[in-house]
């Protein structure tokens, strides 16, 4: 089934190792939780269609390996993201102490602009919680993400997350805080009829994306 | 009458030797299908009706019960004790009134026409289909009837046929299975009496080479790569137990100071003790063989605890529980350990699990000039989205397959791999590529991505190795050293410039 979308975003979920990002990227994709999950090599894909704020938007979500010793690796795909997930375990305070070396790659590397979302996942552990909400959004004022405890094996604030981090990107563009025509900006138009790009290079790629999908 | 006539002709022994490594993922095991074939043609001649829809209400309310509602639902007719008849016998005595077959056991035949006894409590379809209505409601119209007892043959015939041709499909199935067996059986005699014993001198003959390509029969397996891995770094079982040992100390203390502060000052080695941990319960996680509590739980974690205390330079790195894992699936503790080693001591290995970003680079650029001289049409379509080979590659090459090509595939890109090293890596990505070029051509950007690292799970390994067969290791008449020699010079060029 072919669905147009006016946008197309490109997200990351980033994160320390065992956070749970592609959990919470399959719970956003498949509504459910997966039980065996493998760790990801490198980087692994999806995509889902989103309505925000009366725009259809196409996510084409990275998600990124978590070891410390793929950094030079998953760097290299920072560029030209528009959003991003980044993830701590809320039972894991080494996951939480590494935060500001993942925020500093993203706002490096990334677009300038890119809209964080700061998640504390596996919400469903209380118990074991090593991170309290208060500390946790505190760290998210002084830095300027938005902040979302989540839980991918309930499905907790999952599928907010990803709408939240899309609902402001398309804010900033309709306030024009965002250029989506900006190289870089992780923005694509989507319907070919919406608007002509300027396309300085590599124009073949970038109107092969505009297809229907 | 009517039977499955072939199946007990297939039972014999299965091969001792059967792995578990090797078994398809879609067929089921023989054990199963021995076991239920007999099943299936036991009732002779009803075989045919036994199946399907026709009469699954009965089948699956198992023996039919006195409490079976039956006509009741229509009310009035009250239920007697013992009064129902299965749809067996209703079906017997139709035959035995229209003069089909059954030999045996022709009950009363009533004429057509006439209401049978109230007592008669019909049960499911066939019921329904060949008795006459209950007193209390209106009879059938003796052309309903005929219609109905036309219909009903009808579905009886479509259902023997698709019967007759699903047992065909499967006495097909086993024939090939057994063929294959046989092969295997065959090889493996070839690898234990004449390969192995002779191994230097016949290693590299043609006939090595040709069963070599074929697959290694999985009890030669581990010996075959580990001979052909080598053992160039000289470990030996002893030394891989003074690495456990350290291993085992350097977690106890890990485990009783394992405070906050303390972890924090620890250096990048230590947290990949924890990472092991964490890894090994997501390493072929359907498996449920090296999860807690699972047999070769204890068996990963020393592997890969012994090594980061043998290399602590390289440490532990995500992909290498898969490379582990596979090796323990196929050979003894110390050997897998042995194999480990040696295997990660390759250059290409070693650039990618030092994460040499740079020179990892120059194995893509190589990568590229051999797709592009073997599939230009794909590899045009793939820089039009600008979707570069890391983003296939890295996964690929980081768990040597094993993660995303189905097990018994990866063994058999591991036998080639072993023996003709890096380049034949690279060549199973331009396997993998041909062999899905079409469906590819006809994608964008982010569903190419999700499908190279999420491969079909149904994949052949005979189609992927005719599709690796037919890609040639030439890019404007250099071969693959060459090409990975030009570029790494270029490397060097540029860093000596630079300096």
């Amino acid at each position: 089934p072919k669905i147009t979308y006016n946008f197309l975003f490109k997200f990351l979920v980033i994160g320390s190792a065992g956070t749970g990002k592609s959990c919470l990227l399959h719970q956003f994709i498949e509504n459910k939780f997966k039980q065996d999950s493998n760790h990801t090599i490198g980087v692994e894909f999806g995509s889902r269609v989103v309505n925000v704020g009366g725009k259809t938007v196409k996510l084409q979500i990275w998600d990124t390996a978590g070891q410390e010793r793929f950094r030079s690796v998953t760097r290299s795909y920072y560029r030209g993201a528009a959003g991003a997930l980044l993830v701590y375990d809320i039972t894991s305070r080494e996951t939480y102490n590494a935060l500001t070396n993942w925020l500093t790659d993203a706002r490096t590397l990334a677009s300038p602009n890119i809209v964080i979302i700061l998640c504390g996942n596996k919400k469903d552990l209380d118990a074991d919680r090593e991170v309290t909400f208060l500390e946790a959004s505190r760290f998210a004022q002084e830095n300027e993400l938005m902040f979302l405890e989540t839980s991918a094996l309930t499905g907790e604030n999952v599928e907010e997350a990803f709408l939240k981090c899309a609902r402001t990107i398309l804010n900033k563009i309709e306030s024009g805080e965002l250029d989506p025509e900006r190289m870089g900006s992780g923005i694509q138009y989507g319907d070919a009829s919406l608007r002509q790009l300027r396309q300085p290079r590599g124009s073949a790629a970038q109107t092969k994306q505009q297809c229907n999908c | 009458h009517t039977s499955l006539p072939t199946f007990t002709a297939f039972t014999r022994p299965s091969y001792p030797e059967r792995h578990t490594v090797s078994s398809d993922r879609d067929s089921p095991p023989l054990e199963t299908l021995r076991v239920k074939c007999p099943a299936q043609g036991h009732d002779g001649s009803k075989w045919g009706l036994n199946l399907g829809l026709l009469v699954r209400g009965q089948a699956e309310a198992g023996p039919p019960s006195q409490s079976a509602p039956g006509w009741k639902l229509f009310g009035k007719v009250p239920l007697r004790e013992g009064g129902q008849k299965d749809s067996r016998t209703i079906q017997q005595e139709y035959e035995a009134r229209t003069g089909k077959l059954s030999p045996t056991a022709v009950p009363d035949g009533c004429p057509h026409g006439r209401r049978k006894n109230l007592e008669f409590q019909p049960l499911s379809t066939t019921a329904l289909i060949l008795e006459d209505r209950p007193a209390n409601l209106p009879a059938k119209s003796s052309e309903e009837a005929q219609r109905h007892r036309q219909e009903y043959d009808e579905m009886v015939a479509e259902a023997k046929k698709r019967e007759l041709k699903d047992a065909r499909r499967k006495v097909k199935q086993m024939k090939e299975r057994f063929r294959q067996e046989d092969i295997i059986a065959n090889t493996m005699v070839v690898w234990n009496t004449e390969i192995l014993p002779n191994w230097e001198s016949m290693r590299n003959t043609r006939r090595a080479r040709d069963l070599w390509w074929q697959g290694l029969p999985p009890n030669v397996r581990g010996r075959v790569w580990s001979l052909a891995v080598g053992n160039e770094l000289n470990i030996t079982p002893e030394l891989y137990e003074i690495f456990l040992s350290r291993a085992k100390e350097r977690w106890k203390s890990f485990s009783e100071t394992g405070s906050e502060a303390e972890m924090a000052s620890l250096a990048d080695r230590e947290s990949s003790l924890d990472l092991i941990k964490l890894d090994i319960a997501r390493t072929f996680p359907s498996l449920f063989i090296f999860q807690k509590g699972g047999p070769y739980h204890d068996l990963l974690h020393s592997v890969l605890g012994a090594y980061t205390c043998y290399r602590p330079d390289v440490g532990y790195v995500q992909g290498m529980s898969f490379i582990a894992a596979v090796l323990i699936l196929n050979l003894e503790e110390a050997d897998a350990f042995i194999a480990f080693a040696n295997l990660l001591n390759k250059p290409c290995q070693m650039a990618f699990f030092r994460v040499d970003h740079e020179l990892m680079l120059k194995y893509f650029a190589a990568f590229e000039a051999f797709f592009e001289e073997n599939l230009p049409r794909l590899c045009e379509h793939f820089r039009g989205y600008s979707l570069t080979p890391d983003l296939y590659l890295i996964d690929w090459i980081f768990t040597l397959y094993s993660k995303s090509l189905p097990l018994d595939v990866a063994c058999r890109v591991w036998d080639v791999f072993c023996r003709d090293g890096e380049e034949f890596l690279f060549r199973t990505g331009l396997g993998i590529l041909r062999l899905y070029e079409d469906v590819l051509l006809q994608m964008d950007f982010i569903h190419i991505a999700q499908f190279l690292t999420r491969l079909p799970e149904d994949m052949a390994s005979e189609n992927l190795f005719s599709c690796i067969s037919s890609t040639q290791m030439v890019s404007g008449n250099r071969k693959w050293t060459q090409v990975r020699r030009a570029l790494e010079k270029e490397r060097r060029d540029v860093s000596r410039m630079l300096v």
